[in-house]
């Protein structure tokens, strides 16, 4: 039960707290908080959701390295950002969320969560499927050289072979 | 693919006709309310003060009161059981539309969301409006203690300001953990952040007490804009008549005001208590614990779990929701039904799945380790099995296989669990059902799954050919990773061998020949497996290429 992870939380928080912003007073911040949480990390157990096109934002992400990889950092930016925009009435709301999410990012940090960029690779485990069976098959098992499968009257024992393949009998 | 109109409207329509009413009656309610506070002459003087933030800001409320008790009803899920299995509901069509609650509730969500926002901003201009336009004429309009205080102030001061933060914190801490990745992956925030609605509406409740906007009373003897005619010492009470400028209004009486009346609680108490008692019958029902009767390890991570509960009744189709406090006192876990109590054999059963933390760690509990049983002799111990309680049966789309004349049932690997059951009730007695022919389609990653239902699809096969209805159960089994040779080589299970595929099902194809060996019917098509087979079904739904058959989708989902 101790398996959550809070940063998935406050990434989701602080991107929405990014978008109301973007309605009040300090734009750049809001455009700025979305830019940079837009990018979901990678989960430590189980399949990652990427979100619609964020691949170019990821590499960006990801260029700033220790930076943005450490939770800590994140949790002091929003709290930066929140504080001052606090004071100014149109950014109230905005505001508050990051200062929610800064704190979630801050126990994230505490639990030594970190952000892994989501980048595609190839997938060599799973075999390709193939498509159902349209025919028949057209070639007979393999048979011995017609000298051999010739019945010899004379020596019927020689003329006998084993089979490659086990054949059934029909009522099995 | 052409989309075909009438196959469209057949699958699509009902959801999409509830979708046009409900955002009619949103955005009915928002003009009226709108209008209302625009040219209401009780609010005249409250629109001078505030302007368009008062109008914006009240209608927005309205469609918040709407959508507030609205979102509550999908989420009572018992009842929506009852609706569904008693046929209260008499039209088909009708009870499709139950499957999209979880949708609805969801829309209604995001519709709280969205008018939060618009009613937050509107009030914050309203709050500089109470400010800076302080009246002076009017005292007991004002909200503000003077003129120019700080709106900040106004909001942390006020009881509706407060408890307006508050809504908006815990609305902001549901909203953001109730996406889809959030919800797949860490339930338990979700699900513990969601149950934070309860504290959303006592909250809500004492928002609106607060009287803040007051309407005129007495708009007749005091009709607004009298006042400024008469162009006189607004400290001097209006006693005389007659004297508008070019208005012709008497004035013959000061303004008065009285705060609004809330009427939230009117709209929201009525689901709220439902929904609060359908959660006390439901902790009630489940609180009688379950005898486990039988545990049975199946190939691939399956485990079968035979249960003893007292008055369980269920249908086909139906699931239920496991709790087990010796692994999780909180979570609890949706499984379906695959073996319903009968008079003949009162046991119901469920097949899990061994897949995340929850299973493994119960199916510890539940059977001795592979290694244990090295013993020479094998010991017949009594097993203590854990506590579990079970919490159900709730309903869902494939119930409704029964009620076709033609059923499509496809399932991928441990979706085949709700047929399962159908195909038990199939086996103790098939002809009193509406149900003529079943095509039954399972798609599986490894041959060895085939194992968990291999003697109920056989037998079931066997009894139909005795009792002289052959094509009654049309099977097709699809093995979907090919390597090797393989073949399910028992003897008893030769019907299975016989219909088995390798590499995956052609959908256009079967379509095409369901709708050629059943013209002009109805056929229900239900799915309980991977997004990817759903979506193409219910494309395939929607499009029209076979010879005037309609085929109906329904889906199974669990989250």
């Amino acid at each position: 039960n101790g398996k959550i992870e809070w940063a998935m939380w406050a990434n989701e928080q602080a991107l929405a707290a990014g978008l109301i912003t973007l309605t009040g007073v300090p734009r750049a911040a809001g455009v700025f908080v979305c830019l940079l949480e837009y990018p979901r990390g990678k989960r430590n157990k189980g399949t990652s959701v990427e979100r619609t096109g964020q691949y170019c934002f990821t590499v960006c992400v990801k260029s700033f390295g220790p930076l943005t990889r450490n939770y800590y950092v994140r949790a002091f930016l929003h709290a930066a950002i929140c504080v001052p925009g606090g004071f100014i009435l149109a950014a109230v709301l905005g505001c508050v969320c990051l200062g929610i999410a800064s704190l979630i990012y801050l126990a994230a940090a505490i639990r030594g969560e970190q952000w892994e960029p989501i980048l595609p690779w190839k997938e060599s485990a799973r075999k390709p499927v193939g498509e159902s069976i349209k025919l028949p098959p057209q070639n007979p098992p393999p048979r011995p050289p017609a000298e051999m499968r010739r019945k010899r009257a004379e020596d019927l024992e020689a003329a006998a072979y084993v089979n490659p393949i086990a054949v059934t009998a029909n009522d099995d | 693919m052409a989309l075909s109109v009438r196959s469209w409207v057949a699958n699509e329509g009902g959801k999409h006709l509830v979708l046009v009413l409900w955002l009619g009656a949103n955005t009915l309610l928002f003009m009226r309310t709108f209008l209302l506070y625009y040219c209401g002459q009780q609010y005249h003087y409250l629109h001078q003060m505030l302007g368009l933030g008062l109008c914006i800001s009240r209608a927005s409320a309205s469609v918040l009161n709407l959508n507030c008790s609205l979102v509550l009803l999908p989420m009572c899920r018992s009842l929506l059981t009852y609706l569904r299995g008693t046929h209260t509901v008499r039209s088909r069509k009708a009870r499709r539309l139950l499957d999209k609650s979880k949708t609805f509730h969801m829309a209604c969500g995001v519709a709280i969301c969205v008018f939060s926002v618009v009613h937050v901003s509107a009030h914050l201009v309203n709050m500089v409006n109470f400010s800076v336009r302080y009246s002076e004429e009017f005292p007991s309009l004002n909200v503000a203690r003077y003129r120019g205080e700080d709106p900040r102030l106004i909001i942390l001061t006020t009881v509706p300001g407060i408890t307006g933060i508050l809504l908006v914190l815990i609305l902001f801490l549901m909203f953001t953990a109730s996406s889809y990745c959030i919800r797949v992956s860490n339930y338990e925030i979700f699900w513990y952040t969601h149950n934070l609605f309860i504290v959303f509406y006592i909250i809500l409740i004492v928002h609106v007490v607060g009287g803040a906007l007051k309407y005129q009373t007495n708009f007749e003897a005091h009709p607004p804009g009298c006042l400024r005619a008469n162009q006189t010492n607004p400290d001097k009470t209006e006693e005389e008549s007659g004297q508008a400028e070019g208005d012709g209004r008497s004035c013959r009486e000061e303004a008065r005001f009285q705060p609004n009346s809330p009427e939230t609680w009117l709209w929201v108490s009525g689901p709220l208590c439902l929904y609060c008692a359908e959660r006390l019958y439901r902790y009630i029902r489940s609180n009688s614990p379950v005898t486990i009767v039988a545990v049975v390890r199946h190939p691939c991570d399956v485990i079968e779990l035979r249960m003893l509960k007292k008055d369980f009744k269920a249908h086909p189709g139906q699931y239920i929701v496991l709790n087990c406090p010796s692994v999780s006192s909180f979570e609890n876990h949706p499984f379906t039904l695959t073996a319903c109590p009968t008079e003949k054999k009162e046991t119901l059963g469920i097949h899990l799945r061994v897949v995340g933390d929850w299973t493994e760690r119960f199916t510890e509990l539940l059977l001795p380790d592979p290694g244990a049983e090295s013993e020479i002799l094998p010991m017949v111990q009594q097993r203590r099995y854990p506590k579990l309680y079970v919490d159900g049966p709730f309903g869902s789309s494939s119930q409704e296989v029964f009620n076709y004349e033609v059923s499509l049932c496809v399932a991928g690997g441990i979706g085949v669990t709700p047929f399962a059951c159908v195909l038990h009730a199939l086996l103790d007695g098939w002809r009193h059902f509406r149900l003529r022919r079943l095509y039954f389609v399972w798609v599986c990653r490894e041959l060895q799954s085939f194992y968990w239902f291999a003697e109920l699809l056989c037998a079931l096969h066997h009894k139909l050919w005795k009792e002289n209805r052959p094509d009654y159960l049309n099977l097709q089994l699809f093995v979907s990773q090919t390597d090797g040779l393989q073949n399910i080589s028992e003897e008893r299970y030769r019907p299975l061998s016989s219909r088995l595929m390798i590499g995956r099902p052609r959908w256009k194809l079967l379509f095409e020949e369901i709708g050629r060996t059943n013209k002009h019917k109805r056929v229900g098509v239900f799915c309980c497996g991977p997004k990817g087979i759903s979506r193409t079904l219910h494309r395939l739904c929607n499009s029209d290429r076979y010879s005037g058959t309609t085929f109906e989708f329904n889906k199974e989902s669990f989250s």
